[in-house]
């Protein structure tokens, strides 16, 4: 077995608050191998975009990452130079976000966004570089690719937008691509698309993607391997498959009840009680304690720790050892 | 039984932004002849992608906007011509959940005075009676009297909205139009809020229109469905059939293209292709036929009418018999 493209170890990510240390990340370890895909998966405010921007390194202020590595094709990212840093920021790792108009600036052309990317990282200029963002252009399903060069992004629908987007990520030939809520903002239809065209591409360049969603849906469709983060740690992580279809953790069973699936019976959902809890108010057991039904005595003392209960799927409860 | 709500050729059209020099003003409709009906006590589901005109078509209804044309009529009354006087004790009887529980509520109220308001205004609570009953409203969406003095800004998006619920539920209405109500918030939190609107509406025998682009909470929520898809009905029946096997093959491509939390599931999808046109110059014939698999050439000339295909189920496709499509 070939060591892993991205291997992070222990990470741990905090907020140095007036009012208070926030533990963003409390120590995380995953790993994703060449051309597959890990999608992280939780509510608002578990730490899954923190987690992606600390592999950037660009955690913002006052958040700073106090503990781990992140090793990236055997390189540690965190002992970089920030000159290296940035040679593989959009080079060999790019990211999307939900958004696409937080990365596109709405006063250039396409033509000159993706030129920006090609001259800075490809190193192409005049007539190749109007070339290669055409070829991209194409690559991602523009039609009209030479004309829509042009185009100022406003003059650009939602779905066409984040198509332009991951045409920038894709001009540096990342080996890893993170896409944070890629189709959030988008419709189901359009949706549909654009994970449509992320699979090709990954299968096309045998690209590995870092995935971080809240739908399941989506989720089950894209990834190969998933992580369950609740309150900046990983609940549970395991492939795709037994993580849907025999879930361990209270949480993660917790979720696939609380979800309406189509074309099933109507039944009432088993919604989760309560809701989470205040990052600051954290004590030493499990965070998940004041929420699960199934609370021992211990799970209020002691944290759990992530550990594997069959081949490939950890499980962070006291319950499943 | 007769209708609470019934909708007759409702549209409505905008002006679109005109450029820096001015130049001939245009107009799109984004709500484009619409007609249904909403017997009391059912739930139907409005849903479409955005820009379909569902939200404005629940705007029209409150009169929160004016229509240009077509009528509303609740309790057989139409409200369309009704001067304000005439409407506000209508208004009572209709109330609105919004999607965004973080600006529907004054960020310099108390909760308990958010909650208070509509009481007073509907003179249905005196300033001696109305503590009590603003307690029990909160009870009943699972909030305690312990936070009436505390500021919105305080609550996470799920409590936010089950005081938006609570301030709905005050004048005890007969019909809440729901915009998206769970839209923003959490997957563990949504469940909550979607099993407190089904609570409340056995409890109290509401009738609601529930606007959302979420297909698979549409279904779990609502009897009978209807699909918008630029300003127009194409698609309205009751919820089980139109799931499993849909007449109008927007309908079908919508269906197809949500993601389901099955892995390995190989499901037959066809792709829609392309993007949703403009408003402002929307496709000759059938809005839909350029990106549907089964246009023909009479799609593109003559503009398909909403009919009944088989008992309670409307479709505007010309082959909306012959497309048999069962989804299961």
């Amino acid at each position: 077995m070939t060591s892993p493209l991205l291997d992070v170890c222990s990470l741990k990510t905090y907020f140095f608050t007036p009012r208070g240390l926030i533990k963003a990340i409390g120590g995380i370890d995953f790993s994703i191998g060449l051309g597959r895909t890990l999608a992280l998966v939780g509510e608002s405010g578990c730490g899954k975009s923190m987690t992606a921007l600390s592999i950037l390194r660009l955690v913002p202020e006052p958040g700073k990452i106090v503990e781990g590595t992140i090793s990236f094709a055997g390189e540690d990212l965190l002992r970089l130079p920030p000159t290296e840093m940035r040679r593989i920021r959009g080079n060999q790792i790019a990211m999307i976000f939900q958004e696409p108009m937080t990365s596109l600036n709405p006063v250039f052309t396409v033509k000159r966004q993706i030129g920006e990317v090609l001259e800075l990282h490809r190193g192409l200029h005049g007539q190749e570089q109007e070339e290669e963002a055409a070829a991209l252009l194409q690559q991602v399903g523009i039609p009209d690719a030479r004309k829509r060069l042009a185009s100022y992004p406003h003059q650009l629908s939602g779905g066409m937008r984040q198509r332009v987007v991951i045409a920038m990520a894709l001009a540096g030939h990342p080996q890893l691509l993170i896409a944070d809520e890629p189709t959030t903002a988008l419709d189901v239809t359009i949706q549909a698309q654009i994970l449509e065209l992320l699979g090709e591409l990954r299968r096309s360049r045998g690209m590995s993607m870092l995935l971080i969603s809240h739908d399941l849906g989506v989720v089950a469709e894209t990834a190969d391997r998933v992580a369950i983060m609740y309150a900046g740690l990983i609940m549970e992580a395991a492939d795709v498959a037994p993580l849907f279809n025999q879930p361990l953790h209270p949480y993660t069973r917790g979720l696939l009840a609380c979800i309406p699936r189509l074309g099933e019976e109507r039944q009432r959902l088993v919604p989760i009680p309560d809701q989470v809890t205040n990052a600051m108010q954290y004590s030493d057991g499990c965070p998940f304690a004041p929420r699960c039904h199934e609370v021992m005595h211990q799970c209020r003392e002691y944290l759990p720790p992530l550990q594997e209960v069959a081949p490939n799927h950890q499980v962070r409860c006291w319950k499943a050892l | 039984m007769n209708p609470l709500l019934s909708v007759r050729n409702l549209t409505k059209s905008f002006a679109a932004a005109q450029g820096p020099l001015g130049g001939k003003e245009q107009r799109f409709r984004a709500v484009d002849n619409i007609s249904f009906d909403l017997a009391p006590g059912e739930t139907l589901g409005l849903v479409g992608e955005s820009g379909c005109g569902k939200s404005t078509t629940g705007r029209l209804i409150l009169r929160l906007l004016e229509a240009d044309s077509g009528a509303v009529f609740f309790h057989g009354e139409d409200l369309v011509p009704m001067g304000q006087k005439e409407l506000r004790p209508r208004r009572r009887q209709m109330q609105m959940i919004f999607q965004d529980p973080f600006s529907s509520l004054n960020p310099r109220c108390k909760i308990g005075d958010i909650v208070a308001e509509p009481l007073l205004i509907h003179g249905l609570a005196t300033s001696a009676t109305v503590k009590n009953l603003v307690i029990e409203l909160l009870a009943t969406v699972g909030l305690g009297s312990d936070i009436l003095d505390r500021y919105p800004h305080e609550f996470s998006g799920g409590q936010r909205q089950r005081i938006g619920i609570a301030r709905a539920l005050a004048v005890k209405p007969e019909l809440i139009i729901a915009d998206e109500p769970v839209s923003a918030l959490d997957l563990s939190i949504q469940a909550q809020v979607i099993n407190l609107l089904d609570d409340i509406q056995q409890q109290f025998g509401l009738t609601y229109l529930f606007i959302s682009h979420d297909l698979s909470v549409v279904e779990h929520l609502c009897k009978r469905v209807a699909v918008m898809y630029l300003g127009r009905i194409i698609e309205i029946a009751p919820a089980i059939e139109l799931y499993r096997a849909p007449f109008h093959p927007y309908t079908e491509a919508l269906l197809q293209a949500v993601p389901r939390p099955i892995p390995g599931r190989q499901h037959k999808r066809i792709l829609l292709q392309g993007e949703i046109p403009s408003p402002l110059f929307p496709p000759a014939g059938c809005h839909f036929h350029p990106r549907c698999i089964y246009a023909r050439p009479v799609c593109r000339e003559l503009s398909p009418v909403l009919v009944e295909h088989a008992p309670t189920r409307f479709a505007a496709c010309h082959f909306a018999g012959e497309f048999s499509r069962n989804l299961s």
